[in-house]
């Protein structure tokens, strides 16, 4: 079969997907394998899972000439197999190579999907360590059975096992694979190659004998059962689901526009019913209806909405699953015991968020483990568990996820981060920093605390990258830490990025958006509540200094000073708080984000718009960047730390 | 100067633009680009776009950047009229739309009426300007819209993206 034959990025694509899923059961599969080792015996339900999945790789593999990946699946493959024919005993030495094996193969189809070279000299150590391996018991199983060649034996047999458990995945993935080539084909033979979608009918007919051709595997009549298990879910490209979301949006505002449009008909001819001319007659009932259909459209809408939500929504297990292969790694390097307790996993959050959130959590969880969990010695003199303990929480609050990391390990120790934040420079021996604030400190570029530069953490580039990826997310970082006892950080994220709350405010005659998330109150001050620090306007607010950054002069929209009065919107960034001044409240409102970037270039303080009820636009103001902003030009920092 | 008017680009006998007007000028742009003319609605500002950047509009739904031709050109800037309408034109996948002072017609100039550009025309560069057409008395300065949209708006906006991220 040549390459030329059809889009092979296709089928690449699908490899990528499936593998990766793959590859994560496997890991999973290992974990639990792990926990036999002390009887040396291996669940057989677990083996079989491993065997399966391998065996699934290896043919995908094939089928797209990955020649290293499937060679490399098919040694894991026979390792598992005299695991399950019980010719070999389960042990660490055992356990360990698999995993090897597993990163190495990652590692390959990772470099096969990009379309470079894999690591050779890995998969050359891999497999000749493999070998050895399995070489010994191998020839104790061929004197056994008698058999010469026995590579060959398992090849078939794995193949009989395989379609007797009836594995729907494998076969799915067979089958589409040879939809795939039979629809390529198909297009090839009838032009024009557009139509070749529509055309199910010689497609599907091509299938079965296509799919023999494809792996010389003979498919037997199950095409029912894989059919029926392709319908139950499908992976679909997350661009379509967000023209969709974004289709929904005009949805949404239109809707709003045409129920502004139907209670004005209904204020000015619903009620005065009495005084109804000629023209108006016509229109009371007209208007009646259009209530009752902008009624129900709004509901509709609604339901659409939030099925649409519902489709972008992935539980945060998806993040999740790889954590516990990842702690054991860094655990056994540091020597240390921990175990990692995961609650909520089945959380659902919008697939983008899911996406970015597992980069940062990964380290926080490195953290626990490298600089939270003590050594189990010292866990034991201390009277704590030898086995530390990291647990992952999740739930939903509101509008928002939480998610917990919590490590029962020593705390942050506050004076050690101080002597090095001086040693650092980063603060001054004679600077007096409140407990908060030394924590903070953590979250500055380039701080470790870590004397030695492991490979698991303490680089440096670890904590200030945590806090900017949540905070990108529109989320909100928060630490506590008790000495002795350990260390927690929460995480609080958006559900969605695409629609959120938002306070309108106006500011000379442009209506603004300002994400509720980040607002913490907004309030009317008299001037002579108002104080200048450093040219610099600040109010206090229950004992805190706040600043003040004024939008129209920041964004250069004219209009003067109110000389009595100010409408403040304090928001939250960090731990610190500044207040915007706005001209006039205008309520909250449920807002549909649209880029503003692709339109009119990237604005520092503008991080989108979107469409108002009354078809307005309205700018929503990134706070965040107008905040920092004001502290690059001294205002913040000056007004925080000169004590008024 | 090299030859500005490459009549490989026209198709047929004829061009067929919508005309419009700017101060005392007379302008057009070749139809295929004009996806469709508005009149005047209600521009909301972006602060600390470029200044030719009058804002954007809400089209059904989508977001289109309004340019100001006048402050494109160079020309002092005028009071929006009963007059004054807002050319969408499609450049590529782009949609923008410009502000101009009136629409006047679409009319027909034939090839052999279009002339290279002079030097300048009321401060417009000629790397914006196709060519001048001749109608009787009157003459239409023909806009190239790619070069409108892509010289200095495109180094503006690209200066804009180059800034450093909002964190």
């Amino acid at each position: 079969m040549s390459d030329d034959l059809f889009d092979r990025s296709e089928f690449v694509a699908y490899f990528r997907d499936e593998t990766e899923d793959l590859l994560q059961e496997i890991d999973a599969n290992l974990l639990q394998l792990e926990d036999f080792v002390s009887s040396e015996r291996a669940d057989p339900e677990i083996v079989n899972a491993l065997f399966r999945g391998l065996h699934t790789i290896k043919g995908s593999a094939g089928m797209l000439q990955f020649g290293s990946i499937a060679n490399l699946a098919h040694k894991l493959e026979n390792l598992c197999d005299l695991l399950r024919k019980e010719r070999m005993p389960l042990s660490e030495g055992c356990v360990d190579i698999l995993f090897l094996g597993r990163d190495v193969l990652k590692d390959l189809v990772d470099a096969a999907i990009a379309g470079r070279e894999g690591d050779t000299a890995g998969l050359d150590q891999v497999v000749e360590r493999l070998d050895r391996f399995v070489a010994v018991y191998e020839e104790t199983s061929a004197v056994i059975d008698g058999d010469l060649g026995p590579t060959h034996r398992f090849e078939e047999e794995a193949q009989e096992e395989i379609r007797a458990a009836g594995n729907a995945e494998i076969e799915a993935f067979e089958a589409e694979v040879a939809r795939m080539l039979a629809a390529a084909q198909a297009a090839r033979r009838d032009e024009p190659p557009a139509e070749c979608a529509v055309r199910a009918e010689p497609v599907r007919a091509a299938e079965p004998e296509v799919a023999a051709a494809a792996n010389g595997v003979e498919k037997p009549a199950g095409e029912q059962k894989h059919r029926a298990n392709t319908h139950q879910t499908i992976r679909v490209d997350i661009e379509r689901l967000d023209t969709l979301l974004n289709l929904v949006g005009e949805l949404v505002i239109n809707r709003t526009r045409i129920s502004d449009i139907a209670e004005t008909l209904d204020r000015s001819f619903g009620r005065k019913n009495g005084a109804a001319d000629g023209s108006a007659g016509v229109l009371v009932p007209l208007a009646k209806d259009l209530a009752e259909s902008s009624a129900l459209l709004a509901r509709t809408t609604s339901e659409i909405q939030e099925s649409i939500m519902k489709v972008r929504m992935v539980p945060i297990g998806q993040v999740f699953d790889r954590f516990p292969r990842v702690l054991r790694d860094i655990a056994k390097a540091r020597h240390k015991e921990v175990e990692l307790r995961i609650s909520g996993a089945d959380t659902d959050l919008d697939k983008t968020i899911v996406d970015e959130v597992g980069e940062p959590l990964m380290h926080l969880l490195r953290n626990c483990v490298d600089h939270g969990i003590e050594l189990p010695e010292v866990r034991e003199r201390i009277g704590k568990p030898r086995h530390g303990t990291v647990a992952l929480n999740a739930y939903h609050e509101g509008n928002q996820i939480i998610i917990e990391v919590t490590d029962d390990g020593s705390g942050v120790d506050l004076e050690r981060v101080r002597a090095r934040a001086i040693k650092q420079g980063l603060i001054s021996a004679d600077d007096r920093l409140s407990d908060r604030e030394i924590v903070e400190l953590i979250f500055t570029p380039g701080f470790s605390t870590a004397e030695v530069i492991s490979d698991v953490s303490g680089r440096g580039v670890g904590m200030d990258v945590v806090k900017k990826n949540i905070t990108r997310l529109k989320g909100v970082f928060d630490v506590n830490t008790e000495a002795g006892v350990g260390t927690r950080f929460t995480i609080k994220l958006p559900l969605t990025l695409a629609i959120i709350q938002a306070l309108l405010v106006r500011v000379a005659d442009e209506l603004y958006a300002i994400p509720l998330d980040s607002v913490i109150e907004s309030q009317r001050v008299e001037m002579s509540e108002m104080r200048t620090v450093h040219g610099n306007e600040v109010i206090t607010l229950r004992g805190q200094v706040v600043p003040l950054v004024r939008i129209a002069e920041v964004f250069e929209l004219g209009g003067g000073r109110d000389p009595e009065k100010a409408m403040i919107v304090v928001v939250g960034l960090q731990g610190r708080q500044v207040g915007l001044v706005v001209d006039a409240f205008q309520g909250e409102q449920e807002i549909v984000i649209k880029p503003l970037s692709d339109v009119v270039g990237r604005i520092p303080g503008i991080s989108g718009a979107t469409i108002l009820g009354n078809g307005a636009i309205s700018l929503i103001i990134d706070v965040h960047s107008l905040v920092s902003e004001a502290n690059v030009n001294g205002r913040v920092a000056r007004a925080e730390y000169s004590g008024v | 100067m090299q030859e500005k008017l490459d009549r490989q680009q026209f198709s047929g006998d004829a061009v067929k633009v919508v005309s419009f007007h700017l101060g005392s000028e007379e302008y057009g742009v070749d139809i295929s680009q004009v996806q469709e003319i508005i009149r005047m609605v209600a521009i909301t500002h972006v602060p600390r776009a470029p200044h030719f950047m009058e804002g954007v509009i809400n089209l059904r739904g989508q977001l289109i950047p309004i340019v100001d031709l006048r402050s494109r050109f160079g020309m002092p800037r005028a009071e929006h009229t009963k007059s004054t309408r807002i050319v969408v034109t499609e450049i590529g996948t782009k949609r923008v739309g410009i502000v101009v002072d009136s629409v006047s017609e679409v009319c027909n100039i034939p090839i052999e009426s279009i002339e290279d550009a002079p030097e300048m025309i009321a401060g417009v560069g000629t790397e914006y300007i196709q060519g001048v057409g001749k109608i009787g008395a009157r003459l239409i300065v023909l806009l190239d819209l790619t070069m409108v949209m892509s010289g200095e708006e495109k180094r503006q906006l690209e200066a804009l993206e180059a800034s450093p991220p909002t964190q």
